[in-house]
């Protein structure tokens, strides 16, 4: 079976469910393979963004399939989402065995400490917008860009071909419900 | 409550996006109006609003996730001397962990600080410089211990270990008074000072690099650091710009030197030191509050005063809330720090501010006594500023737009550098870095020149001055290599192009192009004529140009390394096709440029949206209305993103973007994109400084809204600046406009003369059987029926129809025009009593413009073509159908020109005019 990205992307469009299965695992695969990459060649802990690693992929992916490859914001499309489980995935399995996973969660600020996401509640965050996501996809894409992946509005905006103010409204949204979803015994 | 069931979000889904988008005080009034009608429905939306809020306030989900890998691979690795025991922070220049001593001869803990930056050379440089600075000792220096570089090849630093908070945190948590902040202050100056003696600038100064411990002891990290980093190839400003984390600037606590590539001596950290005193006594940022974007924090470094620290914590303030809170953390009320402020520390802190370093304190130990002598109530050295000093703000303005294109250089070159250190895998990719860089820093040096060097001291100056002394020292230069000079010369050429002269920019390009015809460097040979070719086409010699271009092009091989030269040729040669009629071949060049940005591993931002608005112009002239408008938005977001959408730049992309969305019939949004690009434009300037073209656009665009007093009053201006500036084009058409306003003032002699003066204008400059001719027929078809004259009307508009058509088949413009003469044409038939033709006229075009507009977008043509539709409909007898096709009309017209505009009215009597009796 052919089975190049740029294939998988055209096939998942055209409602092929196994297509976007294999896809989604095929991402999976190459993400996983770059961050252990990126580890291998440093040897020591450097911060290796969500960003970067999506637009090495993207460089990568393409130089590979050619010219056939799908365009930046259709990749980053399915990658924002993949790059969503590869985080989840690496949290739930630190949290499951304590002694090594090989990923760590942590936030852009720059202070140790400040702002960790707990595993938990990322989790959570990720059921609520696979909740979220069948009844609008486009705002659960907006959370796997921005928080997931580290885009800026404008970026996403470009992206999407809409305007910024129309982002951060499905990003104000999105939140609301993600917040209901994971909070809901917080009093205002 | 709990999580919302989907039948409950799609219930209040539309209502938020509505409430979203309101501003505060008009959501409320929408809600209480809501919560007549739906109390229910208005209370949870009230509810998930105050929910709202306080998502935003917290920055709910902003600081976004990052993967960080190994951190528990790594704990209990030896690096060096040292076990690594747990990460403790992670900041632009890596991680940073606590280790301890693995011999056990010290029980001492220490930070280890792994550099997110690779050296090609092994880094021998590195330790050597770590072993000098590692000799400054001092009380409130935190100690290098040692520094070395890991076998992957990641440098690491070893530093005394301080477990203490920012100093300003420090500060504000234990509510220090003035006294005790400027105290506190004194310990770091004597520390800076300690390292200016040992020949050390530390560069680098912010508050989190000056941390205070439990005990109240300071202690600044990170001292020569950024020296450290240096003089592996890269100059100063980019090591600052990439260790910043890769490519994101944040000059917060930079001295305008550092931004402008000046040198950086022992007043740059003066400067940041001045900074961090106005933080700390009024808690605000000099460029005041809220984020700033690297590019507004660079103008207001390079040429905004910053408000005196007295005014900034005055009560007399809009934020009361904040200032009383700023001024509780330090045991006082606003109006008494105020008063504690004003004077000598307003003075102090402005002497430490100047943006030229030989203005500011001589030293930190002068800044240091002065400080000492404001504690003991005596007489500070420093004197207030004077109005002479204030004067030389005009030459800091014409600064700031030098430095802002130095940032994009630098910008880009940090990109390049971070590829470098990513892509080491072909030497191919970082040879071609390294050539970047060099060609960077070239350009960068321009920069420096013409502020510095070509200035001249002390009296105003214009910018096409300082490029005529720039011309005359490059070629006095004779020990320039060739392929320096060509680059240097097209600069030049291309600045003066930028400023509109253009016999100087063919002057200097043909030139550059002469020298480049001697070498092999295929990049200067490229650039050079493709620089010439661009210069050429507006200056009527649209041939060579073309010429020009495709030799540029040839010049250049397919690999890697000459993408950015290939991007160059492809602007450049996008104008030229544009200016010569020859848009698909534009709009070709174009997609061919942007897709080369976007596979390109040094694609930046500011690359992009160059390319971006390239494209989308030439969508637009290539009658591509729908992929214009689309990229237009594009390139504004991005544009908006980089902070430069108050540059010319940006005022060109909003008048060609406002264009646009005209002819695609969306008035109403044309007026806001038009009003934008000239209220850019006429910034610190009268509206005579806006360019006639745009005025005439805007006065276009009131006509269509029947805004006429108002049109006309904008068309007189159009008119007259165009005469003034010997402008052909924009003569042309605010004689156009004109004629149209006077048809609109029933005073048909005098538009009929304005018509007359521009045919033989039209006839001078375009060739026969261009589109424009059937416009003018057309303007005078209706001039005709307006007057009455049926047969002279439907002869002229037959005529327009048929010239317009013969340009499209052609090969030429013409596409959007047809669709308007259509439906002139369309009201002239009606008017002959020839419904059928009328009809037909109106289906058609309005078949065109159907095809080409965006579904769900309004159109103003589209209206009136449905509307002329209607009215023959009507005329047919089929008066059902004419309802219909009003209705239509009427919905498209009032999105498009508003509810109360005319043409809206009438396509709504029509859509509810009773059905007569058959």
């Amino acid at each position: 079976m052919d089975s190049t990205i740029s294939s998988l992307i055209g096939a998942a469009e055209r409602g092929d469910r196994s297509a976007s299965e294999t896809l989604f695992s095929a991402l999976y695969s190459e993400l996983h393979r770059m961050a252990k990459r990126e580890l291998a060649r440093h040897g020591v802990p450097v911060s290796l963004g969500a960003t970067t690693l999506l637009h090495q992929a993207y460089l990568d992916i393409a130089a590979r399939d050619g010219p056939s490859f799908p365009d930046r914001a259709r990749f980053m499309g399915y990658a924002s989402h993949v790059m969503r489980g590869l985080i989840i995935d690496h949290a739930r399995s630190r949290h499951a065995q304590k002694r090594g996973g090989r990923f760590e969660i942590t936030s852009i600020g720059t202070d140790a400490g400040e702002n960790v996401v707990d595993d938990r509640e990322l989790t959570q965050i990720s059921e609520a917008l696979d909740e979220l996501a069948k009844m609008d996809r486009s705002l659960a894409e907006v959370v796997d860009l921005k928080f997931f992946c580290g885009f800026s509005f404008a970026e996403i905006a470009a992206m999407r071909g809409v305007s910024e103010r129309t982002v951060q409204r499905k990003w104000d949204k999105a939140r609301i419900y993600l917040h209901h979803s994971i909070r809901p015994n917080l009093s205002l | 409550m709990s999580t919302l069931s989907p039948d409950q979000w799609q219930a209040v889904s539309p209502y938020l996006d509505q409430a979203l988008d309101m501003p505060d005080e008009e959501r409320k009034a929408w809600l209480m109006a809501l919560g007549e009608q739906n109390p229910t429905l208005a209370a949870h939306l009230q509810k998930l609003l105050d929910e709202h809020r306080v998502l935003a306030q917290e920055r709910y989900l902003e600081k976004g996730s990052v993967l960080l890998p190994g951190h528990a691979a790594l704990v209990g690795q030896t690096i060096g001397a040292y076990t690594l025991l747990s990460p403790i922070g992670q900041g632009g220049m890596g991680t940073v962990w606590l280790a301890e001593r693995s011999d056990g001869r010290f029980q001492r803990q220490v930070a280890v600080k792994f550099l997110s930056i690779g050296f090609a050379g092994g880094g021998e440089r590195f330790k050597r410089e770590g072993s000098i600075v590692g000799r400054l000792t001092h009380p409130h220096i935190a100690e290098l211990l040692d520094a070395g570089v890991s076998s992957p090849g990641q440098p690491y630093l070893v530093l005394e270990y301080v477990d203490g908070d920012h100093i300003d945190r420090y500060c504000d948590q234990n509510k220090l008074d003035v006294a005790a902040r400027i105290r506190l202050f004194l310990d770091v100056l004597d520390a800076v000072a300690h390292a200016h003696a040992h020949l050390i600038v530390h560069r680098d100064i912010k508050p989190s690099n000056v941390l205070v411990r439990n005990d109240g002891q300071v202690k600044l990290l990170d001292f020569g650091i950024a020296k450290l980093l240096e003089g592996e190839g890269h100059a100063g400003a980019i090591t600052q710009l990439t260790r910043e984390g890769g490519g994101a600037l944040t000059p917060e606590y930079a001295a305008p030197e550092q931004v402008t590539g000046g040198p950086v001596t022992t007043a740059t950290d003066v400067y940041s030191l001045g900074v961090l005193l106005y933080v700390l006594l009024t808690g605000e940022h000099p460029a005041g509050k809220g984020t700033h974007t690297p590019a507004d924090l660079v103008k207001a470094l390079v040429d905004t005063e910053p408000p005196r620290l007295s005014d900034v914590v005055s009560p007399a303030r809009a934020n009361a809330e904040e200032t009383t809170t700023n001024a509780a953390r330090r045991t006082t009320a606003p109006d008494k720090l105020s008063r504690l402020l004003r004077g000598d520390l307003d003075t102090i802190v402005g002497k430490a501010l100047k943006k030229k370093p030989q203005e500011r304190y001589a030293s930190v130990t002068a800044l240091a006594d002065d400080l000492g002598r404001y504690l003991r109530h005596e007489p500070i050295s420093a004197r207030p500023d004077t109005i002479a000093y204030r004067a030389g703000k005009f030459v800091r303005r014409n600064r700031a737009a030098v430095a802002l294109a130095a940032l994009a250089v630098l910008a880009s070159g940090a990109g390049i550098v971070s590829t470098l250190i990513q892509a080491r895998t072909a030497r191919t990719q970082r040879d071609f870095a390294f050539r970047q860089l060099t060609h960077a820093e070239a350009i960068n040096d321009l920069d420096n020149f013409l502020l510095t060097d070509a200035a001249p001291s002390g009296k105003p100056f214009t910018v096409n001055e300082l490029l005529g002394r720039a011309e005359r020292l490059v070629e006095r230069q004779h020990d320039l290599n060739d392929v320096n000079h060509i680059q240097l010369l097209i600069s030049i050429g291309r600045k003066y192009q930028g400023q509109d002269q253009d016999a100087s920019a063919r002057r200097v390009l043909e030139q550059a192009y002469e020298l480049s015809r001697r070498v092999t460097d295929q990049s200067a040979r490229a650039q050079a004529s493709c620089a010439l070719g661009s210069a050429l086409s507006t200056g009527g010699d649209p041939k060579r140009a073309e010429t020009l271009i495709q030799e540029g092009l040839r010049d250049l091989s397919d690999e890697p390394q000459f993408v950015l030269d290939r991007i160059f040729c492809l602007a450049r040669g996008g104008e030229v096709a544009r200016d010569s009629g020859q848009s698909s071949e534009a709009v070709a060049r174009a997609q061919v440029a942007q897709k080369l940005v976007e596979k390109s591993p040094l694609r930046s931002d500011v690359l992009e949206s160059h390319t971006l608005i390239d494209l989308a112009e030439s969508y637009r002239v290539n009658g591509q209305l729908r992929e214009a408008v689309a990229t237009f938005e594009r390139a504004s977001a991005q544009l908006a993103s980089l902070g430069r959408d108050d540059t010319e730049q940006a005022g060109t992309l909003f008048n060609n973007w406002a264009l646009a969305l005209l002819q695609s019939g969306r008035v109403l949004e044309a007026e806001t994109i038009f009003r934008r690009a000239i209220d850019i434009s006429r910034a610190d300037k009268t509206v005579e400084a806006v360019s006639p073209t745009m005025l005439n656009n805007y006065a276009v665009t009131l006509r269509e809204l029947a805004r006429l007093p108002e049109a006309a009053d904008y068309a007189e201006r159009a008119y007259a600046t165009a005469q003034a500036a010997g402008d052909e084009v924009a003569i042309n058409q605010s004689l156009l406009m004109r004629a149209r306003i006077y048809r609109d003032k029933h005073d048909l002699a005098r538009s009929d003369a304005m018509l007359a003066q521009v045919e033989p204008r039209l006839r001078r400059n375009l060739p026969a059987g261009h589109y424009a001719f059937g416009s003018l027929a057309s303007e005078r078809s209706l001039n005709a029926l307006a007057k009455g004259d049926i047969p002279v009307a439907m002869r002229l508009g037959d005529q327009a129809v048929a010239i317009d058509e013969a340009s499209i088949k052609g090969g030429g413009e013409g596409a959007v025009p047809l669709r308007l003469l259509l439906i002139r044409r369309s009201t002239i038939e009606l008017a002959a009593r020839r419904p059928n033709d009328a009809a037909a006229d109106a289906a058609r075009a309005l078949r065109l413009l159907l095809a080409a507009t965006e579904p769900g977008t309004f159109s103003s043509i589209t209206g009136r073509a449905y509307l002329a539709l209607a009215n023959a409909l009507e005329a047919q007898g089929k008066h059902n159908e004419a309802r219909a096709a009003a209705r239509s009309a009427a919905e498209q017209l009032q999105n498009a020109l508003g509810l109360d505009h005319p043409e809206t009215r009438a396509a709504r009597q029509l859509a509810e005019a009773d059905t007569l009796p058959q």
